[in-house]
């Protein structure tokens, strides 16, 4: 005999089954067609599985460009990216959160303004003001506008709110000065929204496209979405070796997410909480 | 909540712990955003000095047929993929919390379309919307015929806006299954007491608490599917016949491809506006609500 | 409260901008220090084989380091072979070093344009021709450096270049650029295709829009209600490509784009027409959602054998002997379907080097004379990147005597206009883009869409 509750669990699995379907299938058709050969690609009616499994699609584009030096690149900007942010944009929040100074809502309000205007036009201007500090062309010109994201310190401030006082009263009782606050109490304690925050900042710097192309103009100096889209550039792309390409491209990120997933969610837990 | 006792010694270093977010806002998006506001006054065209032109700019854009287009296109997008995506998210988080285990796998499933680049999802989409691709053959294989996904005007606004909710929902899904997790047991179990079903429970106990982080969503899915660029611009350019022309994307051709920068910026400062005033009814329905 | 808090955003407002206004102006105006005239240096030599201006020398080359750019657009045998150029070029003269850019067309002109906006462009500069009048307009572009071409005269430059060749890149009576490709375009077609059909392309091969209607639907493929193969298509994978495969049905008709004031001439009969024509022969011969085309791969759908008979230009050729392999036996090139093809029209494009304005003289020299050395040689472009210089003399070449179907491409080059060109190219080719995909696309009548697509111009053109 089957419990109500485990009938409620059965359905559950089954709708939920859909959706999951949607969001995996797309993705892994993508890579399952990454290794057919170029007829078996567009072959009508379509097949499921790769008839001849071709892998040589990987070595062939990743030897087209030198992705090996562009991955690295992008690990690098991404990282330098995702690094300040923790730093700044936590430090930025314990300001907003558990200090009274005079301006305090006005700033907060002004950052939170920021997020709302496209870089489509702003581009320019921002792109005068990078030259004018003469960092075009240098990983430093792509990483700097990008390292206080003003939805992290809305995110680390929410999140902060909610640390008891009591905590912070006691260390400075105990003689603690401001900088030791953060670092050894507060920092420790806000782990699960700092790991949120940095899925969600390497996920936006990794996938950045439109400033490193502006910026960059050395080759050695490209992100992997700029070899993609250099690769795609060229007459006569195979198929196969974009989306083997791509599939390469979004390993990473995967990778991270599964690993980190599980305090992604946490950490969202009580940043969302406050509007 | 107990008020911190503030010295100004203490107060310095607020002042400095926020130093650098605002040094690096001040000259990396207030600087760039006031000369935006500056050019949207000017001619500019890119090459040549800027010439102050007043608002005409601003009066122009109210004649411009492609642009007003782009607005129009711009709400379909907005309306047809945010509704989709707060219930769908929310039927999500409400699902894969109540699942409790295994509720954890769905979540990563689902999730993953969020974590993948532009680039990538464009060339994924573009592949499974072909003539022959996966879409269609699933299409003819349950006796439907194919549909032109990206070719016909009116296919290829849906088109995108399903792209859309397959990268948003899963994003808003996490935001909502944390506020789940958030409200406490007891208060499920004294409207048991009070004889709620599942039903009147979604209602009167989970949604009304949930009603802050909903606001949220709104507010974030609005302004995110306001500024959507990347993926019009690499899969289909606002073709066919401009059908899928978004704000972000005619502002762009606009000041880089027609060099009408100035015009450009103007339409920028609106779409701002919009964002803002929208942001502002928010905070204001949240308020009157607390 | 609000009221407070928007008041004081106000006047922080105020004061960024100020923070603008002064920085603003100073990096706008970009710097132009000119170099000193009497640069140390050694008198070059005119290039040996090489004859006319294209020799050089005659001037004193500087002796010091000297840094230029450039930058191009992404095409694989041509990349390779501006490479090897820049190599010679600085083991020629080893105090110059070239620093090389390589981006997509759609980044380059995204890059190209913020660069050139901000005084950062390069010193060489690769552009779409239809795109120099805007720049001309704009003031980015250095006039030719004539002391580089061995102190020859405008004419003795013109005078290397067939036909129109120089027209697009023409302004107030001097030269801004020199084209190193130019593109006549033609239909190519899948003999293959020709056999399965049982059609001969000795004789089939379709002369006139009509033939092409018969042909294209005989060389359609479908298949239990799919099309397998489309006998013929236009483009749609970019709007540029719309517009190059529309102006010469237009002119076919006896119209123009533009007319001699520039003024849009969309609404006119002779657009209506050949929109109509369009339509008709897509209806029997083409398919346009059964296609993976985009604009970096508009060949894709020919090459994979969806499409029997295509529209494209003669740098395919590298893309097309590649797949299709030697001899050339299953694919050729003939001119375009014409209305009436004792009065052939024909149109082309081109993608011209140009020289950056915005830099020290003596860089603006040295540019002009990497230019220079670039196009000295039109043969081996068409070896090494299948590029058809618009040069006199260079028929009579190896290397184009084997370039196949070099005959067509030249015969309608002879024929050809060029692709419109005005300050507003790119909002002609959105416009006219629209107004082809309505048709197809949505089923609106021609005239109602170039009615559209004329009105929408004409406030364009006339700087409203």
């Amino acid at each position: 005999m089957v419990s109500k509750k485990q009938r409620v669990r059965i359905l559950l699995f089954l709708f939920l089954f859909i959706p999951a379907l949607w969001a995996t299938v797309p993705i892994l058709w993508m890579v399952l067609s990454s290794f057919k050969t170029m007829e078996d690609i567009f072959r009508v009616p379509v097949r499921l599985l790769p008839d001849p499994f071709y892998w040589k699609a990987y070595p062939e584009a990743w030897g087209q460009r030198n992705f090996g030096l562009y991955f690295l690149n992008s690990c690098i900007i991404a990282l330098s990216i995702t690094i300040g942010n923790l730093l700044i944009c936590s430090l930025a929040a314990f300001s907003l959160a558990k200090y009274k100074f005079l301006g305090r809502n006005l700033l907060f309000l002004l950052i939170l303004s920021t997020l709302m205007l496209p870089l489509e036009v702003t581009m320019v201007p921002l792109f005068l003001v990078v030259k004018t500090l003469r960092w075009q062309n240098t990983f430093l010109g792509v990483i700097a506008p990008f390292l206080a994201d003003p939805f992290g310190v809305f995110l680390m401030r929410q999140y902060m709110l909610d640390l008891p006082n009591e905590l912070i009263e006691a260390a400075r009782i105990d003689g603690m000065d401001e900088i030791g606050i953060f670092f050894k109490i507060v920092l420790p304690l806000v782990q699960p929204a700092l790991t949120a925050l940095a899925i969600f900042i390497f996920r936006e710097s990794w996938n950045m496209y439109i400033w490193p192309l502006i910026i960059i103009t050395t080759e050695n100096l490209r992100p992997v979405t700029l070899g993609i889209a250099l690769f795609m550039s060229n007459y006569g792309t195979d198929w196969n070796q974009l989306l083997a390409i791509a599939t390469i491209a979004m390993v990473p990120m995967v990778v991270l997410f599964l690993s980190l997933q599980r305090y992604f969610v946490q950490g969202i837990v009580l940043s969302g909480i406050k509007g | 909540m107990r008020k911190l006792h503030v010295s100004s010694r203490i107060n310095r270093w607020a002042y400095l712990f926020i130093l650098p977010t605002v040094l690096i806002l001040l000259v990396f998006r207030f600087i760039p955003m006031t000369a935006a506001g500056y050019l949207s006054l000017t001619n500019y065209d890119l090459f040549s000095r800027p010439k102050l032109i007043g608002i005409r700019n601003f009066i122009d854009l109210f004649h411009d047929a492609s642009f007003l287009q782009a607005v129009r296109v711009s709400f379909t997008y907005v309306i047809g993929s945010v509704i989709p995506v707060w219930i769908l998210s929310l039927l999500l988080a409400l699902m894969t919390v109540k699942l409790r285990r295994g509720g954890g796998v769905f979540r990563t499933l689902i999730f993953i379309p969020v974590v993948l680049a532009p680039v990538v999802v464009a060339v994924l989409w573009r592949f499974l919307y072909f003539e022959y691709g996966l879409v269609n053959e699933i299409l003819r294989f349950l006796g439907f015929s194919p549909v032109p996904w990206l070719t016909h005007p009116s296919t290829a606004i849906l088109a995108l806006i399903q792209i859309g909710i397959w990268r948003a929902s899963p994003y808003f899904m996490v935001i909502f299954t944390a506020g789940l997790q958030a409200i406490p047991e007891e208060f499920y179990e004294a409207g048991r007491m009070d004889g709620t079903n599942a039903v009147t429970e979604f209602f009167y106990i989970t949604l009304p608490i949930l009603k802050p982080i909903f606001l949220l969503v709104i507010v974030i899915s609005v302004i995110t599917a306001l500024k959507v660029f990347e993926i019009p611009q690499l899969m289909t350019d606002g073709g066919p016949a401009g059908a899928t022309e978004v704000i972000p994307l005619h502002i762009y051709k606009t000041g880089f491809v027609y060099f009408k920068m100035g015009r450009a910026a103007a339409m920028s400062i609106l779409l701002f506006l919009i964002m803002m005033v929208f942001s502002w009814i928010q905070v204001r329905l949240f308020s009157e609500n607390r | 409260m609000m009221q407070k808090r928007s008041s004081s955003v106000f006047l922080n407002g105020i004061l960024f901008l100020l923070l603008a206004l002064v920085l603003l102006p100073g990096a706008m105006a970009g710097g132009q220090k000119e170099g000193s005239k009497e640069e140390p240096g050694v008198m070059l030599k005119p290039m040996e084989g090489v004859k006319g201006p294209f020799a050089g020398g005659g001037w004193t080359f500087p002796s010091r380091p000297i840094k230029i750019s450039i930058w191009w657009h992404e095409y694989a045998p041509f990349t390779k072979y501006v490479k090897e150029l820049a190599d010679r070029y600085q083991k020629l003269h080893p105090n110059v070093t070239i620093e090389q850019v390589v981006a997509s067309q759609a980044d380059l002109n995204q890059k190209l344009t913020v660069a050139l906006a901000s005084g950062t462009g390069p010193n060489i500069l690769d552009q779409d021709i239809s795109f120099f009048a805007a720049y001309y307009d704009k003031g980015v572009l250095e006039p030719i450096d004539l002391q580089v071409f061995g102190g020859a005269k405008l004419s003795d430059i013109q005078n290397e270049y067939i036909g129109k060749a120089l027209e697009g890149v023409t302004f107030g009576g001097n030269i801004y650029g020199l084209p190193y490709q130019a593109n006549s375009m033609s239909f190519v077609h899948n003999l293959k295709a020709y056999r399965e059909a049982g059609l001969d392309f000795a004789k089939d091969a379709p002369k006139t829009w009509e033939d092409l209607k018969k042909v294209g639907a005989k060389l359609k493929k479908v298949e239990g209600g799919r099309t397998v193969r489309k006998g013929f298509d236009f483009p749609y994978q970019s709007k540029r490509w719309q517009l190059q495969a529309l102006q010469p049905i237009i002119e076919q008709f006896g119209g123009t784009v533009l007319d001699e004031n520039k003024k849009s001439n969309l609404a006119k009969e002779p657009a209506i027409k050949a929109l109509e024509l369009w339509r008709d022969v897509t209806k029997v011969t083409g398919d346009p959602k059964y296609s993976l085309a985009t604009p970096s791969d508009p060949n894709v759908d020919f090459i994979d054998g969806r499409t029997a008979i295509w529209y494209t230009g003669p740098w395919a050729t590298n893309q097309l002997k590649e797949r299709f392999g030697q001899p050339y036996t299953d694919w050729a090139f003939t001119s375009i379907a014409q209305l009436d093809p004792s009065r052939p029209k024909t149109m082309m494009y081109g993608f011209t080097w140009g020289v950056n304005k915005d830099k020290p003289a003596i860089e603006k020299r040295i540019a002009w004379d990497f230019v220079r050395f670039m196009l000295a040689n039109p043969e081996e472009w068409i070896i090494k990147a299948s590029f058809i210089q618009p040069r006199k003399g260079l028929m009579e070449t190896k290397a184009a005597k084997e370039f196949p179907y070099i005959d067509v491409h030249l015969k309608d080059i002879e024929t050809a206009s060029w692709y419109v060109r005005s300050v507003h190219t790119n909002e002609i080719v959105e416009n006219v883009g629209r107004a082809i995909e309505m048709v197809i696309f949505q089923g609106i009548e021609p005239r109602e869409a170039l009615k559209a697509a004329d009105a929408e111009l004409s406030k364009i053109l006339d700087g409203k």
